[in-house]
């Protein structure tokens, strides 16, 4: 079920398949029930030497079981957890040598900085000499040396989750695993932390699991970003494939705002009301007449007046402008498009988008407009604007539903 | 109990409820407490020192002194190990009976503790339900030094599990996890980071339990047999002193019980930060 794109061009696309980078680390066929409620259905997914994956889902999805799982404090109702090549899936917690940094960074309050870094040594019952210099090179690599005699809670959350990470890369784990690492921070430092902990994660070279619910955060960690919905893989991809080429629209509404039409498909072509738009798509797939979701985001939408198209873009119809908003870096706009005309199904459309469906021929779509752009061509409310795409993504009518 | 309510202004110009409430509290406090110990300290050091040093002096109040020091020494390190053990297990685990054995834990402050001293002895003495199978075999515990530790035991049972189990309730089940994907076993866990977390909460709940050991009169009186020089702890030595008209020889005891659990209660009280430290 992969999404057929038009008009972006898929980078990169062949080099991952010509050369697969060795798995660090899998899950197979993870399932998980908590008394007869299922939470996770045939999860699989590889990471890759050094490689940041994130699970991306709203709350309740389980992507924080999956990475109980992986770290051996949850068993798996079926599936298998391998780390380097060895199933790990019997083994308890502490023989599995992963790392979790946990969402409350789980420092021990009553050791110091540099006690908390030498733990996993110590109960591995190193050399004191060996510990010591283990621990002055990390300390050093997350830059809390001045800071090695202090208390957890003597740190900003910052710092004790940079100590967090330092005690598990002491070990040299198998993996690491972060619980939602900044959700405890206000935006401004976790924008910052970010960076800094994908700044570290590159230089380390640990193959990284990282778990939350923010899009933003997903897309600039992760190498991959995995989007779980209500237990189950929606889609596995880079951040860039994920965005541009969302394969289902529970994928495309959740990274940040999409538009969702109705459209028929046609020969080489997509019929979306009374305008037809170019489209090379999989015959497999899409057999003409079938009624298919085409999906788009604010931003790759222009607006102009008259007939005028800029190359590269394809009609869809007319619209009014409904409202205006500055916000900032960019301008936005709700429009209501005339006649789109939804297809005639039996099922009623399946919409997770900002407007609920209505009965009336018109249809209210988010359109984005950069400043330049937003100032060089003033638009006022009332005012009729041409609608024209950009980028779009097609989905075949199956893809609305969640897979099983 | 650091920061002091600050006081109240809603009312204007001078509130004459303050200096009287606190007053009234005083006065209140007079004959209940205050003036109860100051009497101990009056009476025992009215003859001059010399007489209260030569009444704590004597062999048998020595004696009753380190007897009860000594069985509330080892019914606190009996309570304190076992209330650690039960508070883990009954916050860690959830399983049926769970409550109602916390209510058990909890019953013996409730029973008098003449009671629980008489239980004892049924339990425990020569004629007793388990007594009786071991008086054969030469095992007597009833009016022995063992007999105080386990009435110890008894009275003081739950206040060492009432201290930590809350600390072990509302400790962060993320900081064993860490330790156990960090690689240590459930005893290294227990070592180097349950236990550090607990160690205010052991003190005080050691504290607890010591000073109402040595306090224990009900159910001492009656497992011990209150033989002078063998079985006679300091609260049944004043009792014994007092009934025989010896007054000066109860009185100096009684100023020394009185002095340590006033220390006692100091140090829990002036050491809750330290005892609390992060």
């Amino acid at each position: 079920m992969k999404a057929k794109e038009t008009l972006i061009p898929r980078p990169e696309q062949s080099a991952s398949i010509a050369d697969p980078p060795p798995a660090a680390a899998s899950v197979v066929g993870i399932s998980k029930r908590f008394g007869k409620t299922s939470v996770l259905e045939n999860i699989s997914f590889d990471v890759a030497e050094g490689e940041v994956l994130v699970l991306l889902g709203a709350s309740g999805s389980g992507k924080t079981t999956i990475l109980r799982i992986i770290a051996g404090l949850e068993m798996p109702y079926t599936g298998k957890v391998i780390l380097h090549g060895k199933d790990v899936t019997e083994l308890p917690a502490r023989e599995r040598g992963v790392g979790v940094i946990f969402q409350s960074y789980a420092l021990f309050p009553k050791m110091t900085v540099e006690k908390n870094i030498g733990y996993g040594l110590r109960i591995r019952k190193r050399r004191r000499k060996e510990i010591r210099q283990t621990v002055n090179e990390l300390l050093s690599l997350v830059q809390l040396e001045e800071h090695r005699k202090k208390y957890p809670s003597q740190l900003s959350g910052g710092q004790q989750q940079r100590v967090a990470i330092a005690r598990t890369l002491a070990y040299k784990p198998e993996v690491l695993l972060f619980d939602e690492p900044f959700g405890a921070l206000d935006t401004q430092t976790r924008v910052h932390l970010r960076r800094e902990i994908r700044a570290l994660l590159k230089k380390v070279n640990v193959p990284s699991i990282f778990i939350t619910h923010d899009q933003e955060e997903a897309l600039e960690l992760g190498d991959r970003v995995a989007v779980i919905n209500v237990g189950h893989i929606e889609q596995i991809g880079t951040p860039f494939e994920i965005y541009n080429h969302p394969a289902t629209e529970y994928v495309a509404t959740f990274l940040g705002a999409a538009n969702v039409l109705d459209a028929v498909v046609g020969k080489d072509l997509l019929e979306i009301g009374s305008a037809q738009i170019p489209a090379t798509l999989d015959p497999e797939k899409f057999k003409p007449g079938a009624c298919v979701k085409v999906i788009f985001r604010p931003e790759d939408v222009s607006l102009t007046r008259g007939d005028f198209l800029r190359p590269g873009h394809a009609r869809i119809g007319v619209a009014t402008i409904e409202e205006i908003t500055f916000v900032g870096a960019y301008e936005r706009l709700r429009l209501r498009l005339d006649h789109p005309e939804e297809c005639k199904t039996d099922e009623t459309p399946y919409y997770l988008t900002t407007e609920t469906p209505e009965r009336k021929p018109t249809k209210s779509i988010m359109v984005t407009r950069p400043k330049p752009e937003a100032s060089a061509t003033r638009l006022h409310v009332g005012e009729r604007v041409v609608v024209a795409l950009n980028a779009f993504t097609v989905l075949p009518p199956q893809s609305t539903k969640s897979p099983n | 109990m650091s920061t002091i309510a600050s006081s109240m202004r809603h009312v204007r110009g001078f509130d004459v409820a303050r200096p009287l409430s606190i007053g009234m509290l005083v006065f209140m406090m007079l004959p209940l407490v205050f003036l109860p110990l100051a009497s101990i300290f009056i009476f025992g050091t009215s003859n001059g020192l010399d007489k209260f040093w030569g009444a704590l002096s004597a062999p048998e109040a020595v004696f009753a002194l380190k007897l009860s020091m000594a069985t509330s020494f080892w019914a606190t390190v009996f309570n304190v190990i076992f209330g650690l053990f039960a508070a883990y297990v009954l916050s860690r685990y959830n399983f049926w009976g769970r409550n109602a054995l916390i209510v058990t834990i909890s019953l013996p402050t409730a029973i008098p503790t003449a009671v629980a001293g008489f239980a004892l002895l049924l339990l425990w003495g020569p004629y007793g339900t388990l007594g009786r199978l071991l008086a054969p075999h030469g095992i007597q515990m009833m009016f022995t030094a063992s007999a105080i530790i386990l009435a110890n035991i008894f009275v003081t049972f739950p206040l060492a599990f009432g201290v930590i189990k809350p600390v072990f309730d509302t400790m962060s089940h993320s900081l064993e996890e860490a330790s156990a994907t960090i690689g240590a076993t459930r005893l290294q866990t227990f070592w180097h980071v349950t236990l550090p977390s607990l160690r205010g909460a052991i003190v005080s709940g050691a504290l607890l339990t010591f000073a109402r050991a040595v306090g224990e009169f009900g159910s001492t009186i009656l497992v011990s047999g209150n033989l002078a020089g063998r079985t006679q702890t300091a609260p049944l030595y004043i009792f014994a002193k007092f009934n025989e008209g010896q007054i000066e020889a109860a009185n100096a005891i009684a100023i020394v019980l009185a002095l340590f659990s006033f220390l006692i209660f100091s140090v829990l009280f002036f050491a809750r930060d330290w005892l609390d430290v992060d």
